[in-house]
């Protein structure tokens, strides 16, 4: 088991933003979570990825316990996350913002430089690479968000709505590299709210409502989970599921 | 560029050649020492963007080390240097830690009020000559005691001491450290996310910058051969290490030197138009500066330079690309 | 008797420090912000007082009332000319800002009146009163009492009013305010002129007991930030409880140690209260 993460509860004062919530992830898989705005899970994602220290619960990367580790800990152990507002460095360049990811790895200046340039091939960054990154929109933004990410060489990758606010062409594209991620052998956990996304990247699906996971399963049977188009998806989706049936 | 830099390094390195008389040697000395504290200042706020109000500590830890190595002991105040670095030191991780734990203006806030209450304790404690201060030796001993007559000798120790820290600078910047100091000052979220240690590169770039501000007080105090509180831990000495980095662009290597070639030029024209109440003048004056960078060019002069010379390059390119449209 | 006499004069003392730290803290609670000119509006209010008194032969209700209301507008003009377009800049900026307009104002005011200590005649509030042996100057009781209600003013001003409300709910979520119509900006502006509005008049009444000079704004910004960092940021109800217990920590420790402790003492908690709770500091989860 990669990650394990059991009965992870989190508030914040009075609120209880999350529940025990429960994970599993193998090494390999591609993880969906989904829920309403406000169900939790960003709040589950900064546990795990050690930005908010949990209330209660544990949580175990590789059989070590990282509950209590600080985020540089968990980047140095290897899980990886996005901001679900990308929380770009705009006063550097995109090669910058990179070299910074890369720098985990490779402490001397060329090395680390040659690693960026590597990821930004890879995500299709080249052309722009030498640009302030305050230059960049949003979709340019998540797509630096997640070439930064894995300049530090993760195991394990939680995106957190990387694919939000890009337009049918771009989720196009951003899928294609989320699969091209995964055929690196990294490990993905995705929050996403196009379901389309979710259906046809995640192999196992968790759904959050309240802080508190309702349903899990692949993606298919949490789709026709009748809580689940209730407490989340809601008549919109319910049409929707209309239109899939055979 | 290249051509550029050696011509520069030539005027620094001649400049004192060619003085009418001691009053440009000792200005062009005091852009020196000015330079230093600044660019040792720009270290933690520049490029880690901790805006420390209260580098005077260090500044006066250095300045008094010296003189009171020499006031105490008989020794030659230059053992008193690395007597102020290694308090600084201590200093910065007894107060800095703490301090660290905090952001933003809550940091410099914090600053100011341990630099005031260390200034306060300095003004009230007669050890340290409280609140007269100390002096330095009368007349040279030896030359160890570094007491001349002429500018010139502290201009080269200066212009020294200002390469040294440019050179080590520069190599920072450009690695791990520097790329990791400016991801901190853009963001520690992120910059946690991407497994850089921010407490530890804080303390990294706080110990330079105190080092290196505290080898400016001594340096100062090696010069002026006085010290007192007010000159030594005062604010406003905070507020010039400050200003004259953030006029020439904070964050850059440059900046701090460009900032002080205008600003000293500045002061001592103001101080010597308005004699002794001048000092009033050259604070409204640096006062409105901060205002107006704050307020317009928060990325100091240098800044605005590499805007017009991209804007510039840029029109040209325009020009060039469309050989027909005129 | 005589230490009974010494914390209430502290708690006199500690009200008007309620009052212009209720201002700092309000600006806060709102935009994470630290005006760092602060001192130099009490300054500004104190030479104002000191104007109407020496050339208007003014009273009392006119130099607090003039204070009130040209540093309520003064606030207004330096968030339209200043805050308001370094405040989602770079936090060098930020500081920047009202850190050189400290200056500028403090070295102003040295320009214009000279580093002379100048008072207020002692016949605007003469004598003293004698409360159960306890004796106390007109002036201060008049400065505390005064402080004491408008930082209670203010706090009512926030919690009952609709415009209370509406800074609040700028302070609470930008975003949100504005979905519901209300002008961050001009709520913000609002904050400002109300946070020099403190100062101003919290100047004007410690001008009738305490000599003016261009540098005591200095010393009185520190003793607000430690007000505020005890209080709670954002919080006035804090500030009026710190402002009172800092007030009254200072008289004591200038009695019993000596005048020269009186800053180093309250310095001194807030280095040690930065040791022991830094986080704890925040009003509200930074
Ligand atoms: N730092 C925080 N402080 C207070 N409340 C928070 C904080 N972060 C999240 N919350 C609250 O926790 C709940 C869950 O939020 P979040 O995890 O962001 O949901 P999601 O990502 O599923 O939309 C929400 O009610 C949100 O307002
Ligand atoms: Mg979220």
């Amino acid at each position: 088991m990669l990650l394990r993460a059991q009965n992870v509860s989190r508030s914040f004062g009075a609120l209880l933003a999350l529940s025990g919530a429960s994970l599993d992830v193998t090494e390999g898989e591609i993880v969906g979570l989904i829920g309403p705005n406000g169900a939790g899970k960003s709040t589950f994602f900064n546990c795990v990825a050690g930005d908010l220290t949990p209330t209660g619960g544990n949580i175990l990367f590789n059989d070590v316990d990282v509950t209590r580790a600080t985020p540089e800990a968990h980047a140095k152990l290897g899980i990886g996350r996005t901001f679900q507002v990308p929380a770009t460095f705009v006063e550097l360049s995109i090669l910058e913002n990179v070299m910074v990811g890369a720098f985990l790895r490779h402490p001397d200046r060329n090395d680390a430089r040659a690693a960026a340039l590597e990821v930004i091939e890879f995500t299709g960054l080249k052309a722009v690479a030498s640009a302030p990154a305050r230059t960049l929109g949003t979709p340019g933004r998540k797509r630096l968000e997640i070439a930064r990410v894995l300049a530090t060489q993760p195991k394990l990758l939680l995106l957190d709505e990387a694919l939000a606010g890009l337009t049918p062409s771009e989720v196009q594209d951003a899928i294609a590299l989320v699969r091209r991620i995964h055929a690196k052998g990294i490990t993905i956990v995705i929050v996403e709210h196009i379901m389309e996304v979710i259906l046809t990247l995640a192999q196992r699906v968790l759904v959050f409502n309240q802080g508190v996971t309702i349903a899990t399963g692949t993606p298919r049977e949490v789709v026709d989970n009748t809580a689940v188009i209730e407490a989340y998806l809601g008549r919109r989706h319910a049409r929707n599921a209309g239109a899939h049936a055979p | 560029m290249f051509r550029f830099g050696i011509i520069v390094c030539a005027a620094f390195l001649l400049y004192p050649f060619f003085l009418p008389d001691d009053f440009y040697g000792r200005m062009a000395a005091e852009v020196l020492l000015a330079a230093i504290g600044a660019s040792a200042w720009n270290i933690l706020g520049g490029y880690a963007g901790q805006i420390s109000v209260g580098h005077a500590v260090f500044f006066g830890i250095g300045a008094y080390a010296p003189l009171l190595i020499f006031t105490k002991f008989g020794l030659p105040p230059i053992v008193g240097v690395p007597v102020g670095i290694l308090v600084s030191t201590a200093v910065t991780v007894v107060i800095g830690l703490p301090t660290f734990r905090l952001t933003g203006h809550y940091f410099s806030m914090a600053t100011i009020a341990v630099a005031e209450l260390i200034r306060l304790v300095i003004s009230n404690w007669d050890y340290v000559g409280a609140a007269t201060g100390l002096m330095g030796p009368a007349v040279a001993r030896t030359w160890l005691d570094l007491s001349f007559r002429s500018p010139i000798p502290y201009y080269y120790i200066f212009l020294a001491v200002l390469a040294c820290l440019l050179l080590l600078t520069w190599h920072l910047q450009r690695s791990r450290m520097g790329y990791y100091w400016r991801a901190i000052r853009a963001g520690e979220r992120p910059a946690r996310s991407l497994g850089v240690p921010v407490v530890r590169y804080k303390l990294y770039a706080l110990l330079l910058s105190a080092g290196f501000t505290s080898v400016a007080g001594s340096l100062y105090s090696l010069m002026v051969g006085f010290i007192d509180p007010e000159s030594g831990f005062g604010i406003l000495k905070s507020v010039e290490l400050i200003i004259i980095a953030a006029l020439g662009g904070a964050g850059s290597l440059f900046g701090p030197l460009v900032g002080a070639m205008i600003l000293v030029p500045l002061q001592t024209m103001t101080n010597s138009l308005y004699g002794g109440g001048g000092s009033g003048l050259t604070y409204i004056i640096y006062g409105g500066i901060i205002v107006l960078l704050a307020r317009y060019e928060p990325g100091g002069l240098l800044d605005l330079w590499h805007r017009m010379m991209s804007r510039r390059a840029h029109r040209a390119d325009v020009a060039a690309a469309k050989p027909h449209a005129s | 008797m005589t230490i009974i006499q010494v914390i209430a004069s502290g708690l006199l003392l500690g009200a008007v420090y309620a009052l212009f730290s209720s201002g700092l803290t309000l600006i806060w609670g709102m935009m994470n912000f630290i005006n760092f000119a602060h001192g130099e509006f009490v300054l500004i209010g104190m030479y104002i007082a000191f104007l109407v008194v020496t050339y208007l032969n003014g009273g009392p209700l006119l130099f607090v009332g003039t204070a009130a209301v040209l540093l309520f507008g003064f606030g207004i003009v330096i968030y339209y000319g200043l805050i308001r377009h370094v405040m989602r800049g770079p936090i060098l900026a930020q500081i920047l800002s009202t850190f050189g307009l400290a200056l500028l104002l403090r070295y102003l005011a040295f320009f214009i009146f000279k580093a002379d200590f100048k008072t207020l005649p002692d016949t605007i509030f003469p004598g003293t009163v004698n409360i159960g042996g306890i004796f106390l100057g007109m002036p201060q009781l008049v400065a505390g009492g005064v402080a004491l209600v408008i930082t209670l003013g203010i706090h009512l001003l926030l919690k009952r009013t609709t415009i209370g409300s509406q800074l609040l709910a700028v302070s609470e979520d930008r975003q949100a305010a504005m979905l519901m119509g209300i002008r961050p900006d001009r709520m913000q502006a609002i904050a400002w002129g109300l946070s020099a509005a403190t100062a101003g008049v919290a100047g004007a009444l410690i001008a009738t007991f305490y000599y003016i000079s261009p540098t005591v704004g200095e010393s009185l910004a520190l003793t607000a930030f430690v007000v505020v960092a005890f209080g709670g940021f954002g919080s006035v109800p804090g500030a009026l409880v710190a402002g009172l217990l800092i007030g009254v920590i200072q008289s004591l420790s200038a009695y019993l140690l000596g005048p020269i402790y009186k800053d180093i003492v309250v310095y001194a908690m807030f280095v040690a209260l930065l040791w022991i709770r830094p986080t704890g500091l925040f009003g509200k989860a930074a």
